[in-house]
C-alpha cells in the first residue's frame, strides 16, 4: 500500500460531554494529489472534519497524520496548509496583491521572491492584471480566485476548501468548478473539499467521503459512489433512486470481473426480476436500487422481458428529460425518458416499466430491510 | 439632492401633463421630507444655532473688570488670548490632556471591547450593559469617588502606606495624574461603545485566515485584528478627545486649581470674573480646536477605511 | 434649490427669533401682580449650601410666621457673582426683588444700575444700622459680616495657630488647601501677605508673589472640594483659609475635629449687603422683608445659627455667641480691601496667581 498523504485515525470531535459526537471515531486516507470531497447534508460533521485537519479546532480523540508525522496537536500555523473559507475571508485592508503575499510574508520568503510567486499565482487564477485592487471592489468569483491564489501560493501541503463555491450563482459555480479542478491537476495539490451538493463532488473529486452523523458511510470513486452505493443513505443523497425491498433468490451467474453476480429477486406486489450484487446474498432480504434513468419506459407493450405494466400519476418536464411517476400496484416509481417532439405522456395514461437486470443493484447493507421484510 | 433638482431634459418629447405630474410628485415629496425635517431642525436651530450665534457675537463685544459687557464689535478678545503666551500654553495643555485621556481610554478600553466585540456567550448583552453602567452614574459622582479613592487619606494611598511601599501619600489628586486617572475611567463607556461598533470589519474567519497562512497570535493581531480595529480606535480616540478637552467637572474638582484648561478657564471668566465676551472667545478657540482633529479624524478614517 | 432652504432658513429664523423677542417682553411688570407691603411674594437671590439652610430656619420660616400672605423664592447660587451675572441678565425686566451678596459685588451692582436706594422712612430698621455699615451713596447696607480666618485641623493643633506664616511651615507641606482668586479668600490672603511684607498693596504686590511662590509647593489644593472644610475635616489637608462664619459651623458640625481662628496679623472681612433690585417687581413686599432682615431678632438668630455678625447696633448676642462671631468692634486687626480697588485688582490678581503663583 503506497503511503498516504493524510491520514485520519479515529478522528472524533464532541463539542460537549453527553452530547452526541460531530465526528465519530472518522478514519479516512487521502493520496497525494487526490481532490477528495466531504459531502453530506448540514450537521454531518464535514465542515468540523476540515477544520480539525486545518488545526482550527482540537479534536477530542484521535489523530492526524500528515506525510507519515502526527500533527493532531500541531498549531494551525504550524501546518503549512492552505485553506479557502466559504465567506472567502480576504483581508479587507490589504489590496489583492497585499492578500496573496500575506502567506509568503509569514514564511519570511525574500520580497523579490514573494512578487514573483504572488504574480504566478495571479496568473494562474487569471488575475494577474488585478493586483492593485482593493478586495472589496472584486466580483464573488474575483474573490474566489484570490482565496484560491492565496491559499496556493504558500504550496500546501494540504489546500482545504470550505464550501467555496457555495456564495456563487450557479452559472459561476459551474465554471468555478471547472477551474479550480484544473489548478488543483496542474499543482497536484492534495485537496480536501467540503461541500453538501453532490454535482460539485461527483464532478471535481478522485474521491468521495460520503458523510452522515458524524460518520463516514462511504469513501470511493465518484462512480463507486453513485453505481455502487454501499448504504440506503448514500444511494438517496447522491443522485435519485428507486428502492425496493427484494427477496434474493438464486445466483444466475457472474455478473462481471468485480466478482458481482446476477440473482433473481422477488419484490411483493411486482414478481420477479433480475438483479445484480456482491457475491454470495442468495436466500437473504436486501435492498434493491434502481436510478429512474436506467428504468426503461414506453407507452406501449413492447416486446422487451416481461414489462411492468403501471399508471403515469405525475410528469415534469425539464428541458431535457422528462420525468415520469408511475404508479404500478402499491408502488410508485420514478422514471426518467429522453423529451420527444411529439406528444408529450400524460397523466392518467398506462406506462410499461423495464430494466436491464445490471442497472438494478442490490445494496450490500441489509440495514432496515431485513427488518421491515419480516415484519 | 437630486429629488429637489429640476429633472433632466427628457430625451424623447413627452407629452406636457406628463412632466406636470412628475413635479408635482416631486414637490409633494420635497414638502414631506421639509416636515419630516422641521422638528428636529427647529430643536437645533433652538438651542444650538442661536445659542452658538450669540455666542459668536457675544465673543466680539468688550468685558470690563467689574463684569459690564459693552456691546461693540471688537477683535480684543481674540487678540488678548491669542498673544499672550499664557493662554497659548493653556490651549497646548487641553490639547495635551485630550490626547493623553484620549489614548490611555482607549488602551484600557480596547481589551474590553475587543473582548465583547468577538463574546458568543449567550451573556454579551449582559456584559456589554455592565460595561457601560457606569454612564448610569454622574461624572460628578463618579468624580467625587475619585477624590476619595485618591485623596492623601484614599484608598490607594492608605493601601499603599499600609503595605509599607511608600512613606509618604504619593499625590495623586488636585493635579493633572488625578484629573488624568478620572477622566479616562468617566469616558470608557463611551470609547467601549465607540469601539464595539466600530469592529465591524472584525471577523473570526479573518484571524483564521491569517492563522491558516502561517500567522502566530501575536502576528495574527498586529497584522489582522489590530488593523480592522484601527477605525474603531479612532472613533473612540477623537470621541474620548472631544469630551475631555469640553469637560470641566473633572479638571475642575480633580484638577484643584492647578489644571488650568480651556473649559475652567472659561468658567473663571464667566462665573468668577463675568467677563462674558472673553470667556465667549476662549469657547470659540475651543471650537476651532474640535474642527481640527475632526478634520484630521476624517482625513484619518478615509485613509484607513480605503 | 440652495436659495429656497436659505429662504426657508430665514423665515424660520425670523419666526423663533420673534418668539424670542415675545417670551422676553412677556415678563413686563404687572400692577395686580405686585402685592402690597403684607402680602404677594418676594424673589430673593442668595447664597446656597450651608447658608440658604440657616438662613431659611433662621430668618425666613420666621419672618414667614410674622406675615403669613408673603411669600418667599429663594434662588440659590453658589457665589455672589453667579447672582450678579443673574441680576445682569434679567437686568432689562427683573424678576429678582432682593439680593444677599458680597458687598465688592453689590457695589459693582449698584455701579451698573442694577440696585434701588433705600431710604430709613421705606425700612424703619435702617435707624439701627451704623454708619459705617451704610452705603455711602444710600443703596443696601451690610446686612452681616464675616472674615477670612484660618481653618486648622485640632489634631494637628491642639491649640489654635496664631500667625498666617503658620502656611509656611515646611511641616505642613502638602497639608494646605488655598482657595485662589477670583475667590475673595485668595484675593484675601494676597492682601494678607503683601501686607506682612511691608507692602502697600494698593500699589503693587511683588513681594507678596514672591512670598506666595513659596507657599505654592506646599499647596494640595487651589480648589479645595467639596470645600475648604470638608477639605480638613476628611484630613486631606490640616490648614487652609476659610471663612470664619461657617468654619465655625463645621467646627460644631465635625465635633471640634476642625478650628477656626483669625491669626495676629489680621485679616479682611467679609460682607454681605442686602439689596433692593431696581424696578423690583414686588417692591414693597420686599421692603418689607429687608427691614425683617435688619431687625435684631433676624440678626440674633443668623449669628446664633451660622455666626454671622449683626450689623444692627440692638442686636445683643449671647457671650459664647459673641465670642465666636468676628468683632467689630476694633478689637481684630483688619486688613482694609476696599470694594473700589478690589474690582480693579480682581482680574489682575486672578491672572498673577495663575500665571506665577500656582504650580502644577
Amino acid at each position: 500500500m503506497t503511503e498516504s498523504k493524510l491520514s485520519i485515525v479515529d478522528l472524533t470531535k464532541r463539542y460537549a460531554a453527553g452530547l452526541e459526537p460531530a465526528v465519530d471515531r472518522l478514519n479516512m486516507e487521502v493520496e497525494e494529489g487526490h481532490l477528495v470531497a466531504l459531502l453530506g447534508p448540514s450537521g454531518c460533521g464535514k465542515t468540523t472534519t476540515l477544520r480539525m485537519v486545518a488545526g482550527l479546532m482540537d479534536p477530542t480523540a484521535g489523530s492526524i497524520v500528515v506525510d507519515g508525522k502526527e500533527i493532531t496537536h500541531t498549531p494551525v500555523n504550524k501546518r503549512g496548509m492552505g485553506m479557502v473559507f466559504q465567506s472567502y475571508a480576504l483581508f479587507p485592508h490589504m489590496n489583492v496583491e497585499q492578500n496573496v503575499a500575506f502567506g509568503l510574508e509569514m514564511r519570511q520568503v525574500p520580497k523579490a521572491q514573494q512578487k514573483a510567486r504572488v504574480a504566478a499565482a495571479l496568473d494562474m487564477v487569471q488575475l494577474g492584471h488585478l493586483g492593485k485592487r482593493q478586495t472589496k471592489e472584486l466580483s464573488g468569483g474575483q474573490q474566489q480566485r484570490i482565496a484560491l491564489a492565496r491559499a496556493l501560493v504558500v504550496e500546501p501541503t494540504l489546500l482545504l476548501l470550505d464550501e467555496p463555491l457555495s456564495n456563487l450563482d450557479a452559472k459561476l459555480r459551474e465554471t468555478m468548478r471547472t477551474e479550480i479542478r484544473s489548478i488543483q491537476q496542474r499543482t497536484r495539490a492534495t485537496t480536501l473539499f467540503v461541500t453538501h451538493d453532490q454535482d460539485e463532488a461527483l464532478d471535481m473529486a478522485d474521491r468521495i467521503a460520503v458523510m452522515n452523523g458524524g460518520l463516514i458511510e462511504q469513501f470511493g470513486s465518484p462512480t463507486e459512489v453513485y453505481e455502487r452505493p454501499r448504504t440506503h443513505f448514500v444511494a438517496n443523497f447522491i443522485g435519485q433512486a428507486n428502492f425496493l425491498d427484494a427477496r434474493v433468490g438464486a445466483e444466475t451467474g457472474r455478473a462481471n470481473l468485480a466478482g458481482e453476480s446476477y440473482y433473481r429477486v422477488e419484490v411483493e406486489g411486482l414478481g420477479q426480476f433480475g438483479a445484480v450484487g456482491s457475491a454470495g446474498l442468495a436466500g437473504t432480504t436486501h435492498e434493491l436500487v434502481i436510478r429512474p434513468h436506467r428504468l426503461g419506459v414506453s407507452l406501449a407493450p413492447g416486446p422487451g422481458p416481461a414489462p411492468l405494466a403501471g399508471t403515469i400519476e405525475r410528469v415534469s418536464y425539464t428541458g431535457d428529460a422528462l420525468a415520469v411517476a408511475v404508479r404500478v400496484g402499491e408502488k410508485l416509481l420514478q422514471a426518467q425518458m429522453p423529451t420527444i417532439s411529439g406528444d408529450l405522456p400524460r397523466v392518467g395514461d398506462a406506462a410499461y416499466l423495464s430494466w436491464a437486470p445490471e442497472d438494478a443493484y442490490l445494496l450490500p447493507a441489509p440495514g432496515a430491510v431485513a427488518e421491515r421484510l419480516a415484519a | 439632492m437630486t429629488l429637489l433638482e429640476a429633472p433632466a431634459a427628457p430625451e424623447r418629447p413627452r407629452a406636457k401633463n406628463e412632466g406636470q405630474l412628475e413635479r408635482a410628485t416631486e414637490r409633494r415629496n420635497r414638502r414631506t421630507y421639509l416636515a419630516l425635517l422641521l422638528p428636529g431642525l427647529l430643536g437645533l436651530l433652538v438651542s444650538f444655532v442661536f445659542p452658538l450665534a450669540y455666542m459668536v457675537r457675544m465673543s466680539f463685544n468688550q468685558g470690563s473688570p467689574d463684569g459690564v459687557i459693552v456691546e461693540t464689535f471688537t477683535l480684543d478678545t481674540y487678540i488678548q488670548p491669542l498673544t499672550d503666551p499664557y493662554y497659548w500654553k493653556v490651549t497646548l495643555d487641553t490639547f495635551q490632556m485630550g490626547v493623553t485621556v484620549g489614548v490611555l481610554c482607549v488602551l484600557v478600553s480596547y481589551p474590553v471591547a475587543l473582548f465583547l466585540a468577538r463574546s458568543t456567550s449567550k451573556y454579551r448583552g449582559l456584559l456589554i450593559a455592565i460595561a457601560i453602567a457606569p454612564l448610569l452614574t454622574s461624572a460628578v459622582v463618579r468624580t467625587y469617588g475619585w477624590m476619595v479613592i485618591l485623596g492623601t487619606n484614599g484608598l490607594v494611598n492608605s493601601s499603599l502606606t499600609g503595605l509599607g511601599l511608600i512613606d509618604t501619600p504619593l499625590k495623586l489628586t488636585n493635579n493633572m495624574a488625578g484629573v488624568t486617572i478620572g477622566l479616562v475611567e468617566i469616558f470608557m463607556p463611551y470609547a467601549i461603545l465607540a469601539m464595539i461598533s466600530g469592529f465591524g470589519r472584525l471577523s473570526p474567519q479573518l484571524e483564521e485566515a491569517a492563522g491558516s497562512l502561517g500567522a502566530s497570535k501575536f502576528k495574527v493581531f498586529t497584522r489582522v485584528t489590530l488593523p480592522l480595529c484601527l477605525p474603531g480606535l479612532l472613533t473612540a480616540f477623537l470621541l474620548v478627545f472631544v469630551l475631555s478637552i469640553s469637560t470641566f467637572i473633572t479638571p475642575r474638582l480633580l484638577g484643584g486649581g492647578s489644571v488650568q484648561v480651556l473649559a475652567t478657564e472659561i468658567y473663571d471668566q464667566t462665573t468668577g470674573l463675568l467677563n462674558w465676551p472673553f470667556a465667549a472667545a476662549l469657547s470659540v478657540i475651543l471650537l476651532v480646536l474640535f474642527g481640527l482633529i475632526i478634520a484630521v479624524y476624517q482625513r484619518l478614517t478615509r485613509k484607513i477605511g480605503g | 434649490m440652495r436659495a429656497t432652504i436659505k429662504r426657508k432658513m430665514a423665515a424660520v429664523a425670523a419666526l423663533s427669533a420673534a418668539m424670542l423677542a415675545m417670551s422676553g417682553c412677556g415678563g413686563s411688570s404687572d400692577a395686580a401682580k405686585a402685592g402690597s407691603a403684607t402680602s404677594g411674594e418676594v424673589n430673593l437671590i442668595a447664597y446656597s449650601g450651608v447658608w440658604q439652610d440657616q438662613y431659611n430656619a433662621a430668618v425666613i420660616e420666621p419672618f414667614k410666621a410674622k406675615y403669613p400672605d408673603i411669600k418667599i423664592n429663594y434662588a440659590s447660587k453658589r457665589s455672589s457673582a453667579e447672582m450678579l451675572s443673574a441680576l445682569q441678565g434679567q437686568k432689562n425686566s427683573p424678576t429678582t426683588d432682593v439680593a444677599i451678596m458680597d458687598n465688592s459685588v453689590s457695589t459693582t451692582g449698584n455701579k451698573q444700575g442694577l440696585f434701588e436706594k433705600v431710604t430709613p422712612d421705606a425700612i424703619p430698621n435702617l435707624a439701627n444700622v451704623p454708619e459705617k455699615f451704610r452705603d455711602k451713596d444710600g443703596y443696601g447696607p451690610v446686612a452681616m459680616l464675616d472674615a477670612v480666618g484660618l481653618v486648622y485641623d485640632t489634631a494637628t493643633f491642639p491649640k489654635a495657630p496664631d500667625s498666617w506664616n503658620v502656611l509656611w511651615d515646611p511641616a505642613y507641606a502638602g497639608k494646605i488647601n488655598v482657595n485662589a482668586p477670583p475667590s475673595l479668600l485668595g484675593l484675601s490672603l494676597t492682601a494678607i501677605t503683601s501686607k506682612m511684607q511691608g507692602e502697600d498693596y494698593t500699589k503693587g504686590i511683588d513681594g507678596a508673589v514672591a512670598r506666595l511662590k513659596e507657599l505654592a509647593p506646599s499647596v494640595q489644593t487651589f480648589a479645595p472640594n467639596p470645600d475648604e472644610y470638608q477639605n480638613v475635616i476628611t484630613g486631606q489637608t490640616v490648614l487652609g483659609l476659610g471663612q470664619n462664619a461657617r468654619g465655625q459651623f463645621y467646627s460644631d458640625q465635625s465635633n471640634k475635629k476642625m478650628g477656626v481662628t483669625f491669626p495676629k496679623e489680621g485679616t479682611v472681612y467679609q460682607i454681605n449687603t442686602v439689596n433692593l433690585v431696581k424696578d423690583a417687581p414686588h417692591s414693597a413686599a420686599a421692603t418689607t422683608f429687608i427691614n425683617y432682615a435688619l431687625s435684631a431678632e433676624a440678626q440674633t438668630a443668623f449669628a446664633k445659627a451660622l455666626f454671622y455678625a449683626p450689623s444692627v447696633t440692638n442686636a445683643h448676642l449671647p457671650a459664647d455667641v459673641k465670642a465666636r462671631v468676628v468683632p467689630t468692634d476694633g478689637s481684630l486687626n483688619i486688613v482694609p480691601l476696599d470694594v473700589d480697588f478690589l474690582s480693579s485688582a480682581r482680574d489682575k490678581w486672578t491672572d498673577t496667581w495663575k500665571r506665577q503663583i500656582i504650580t502644577k
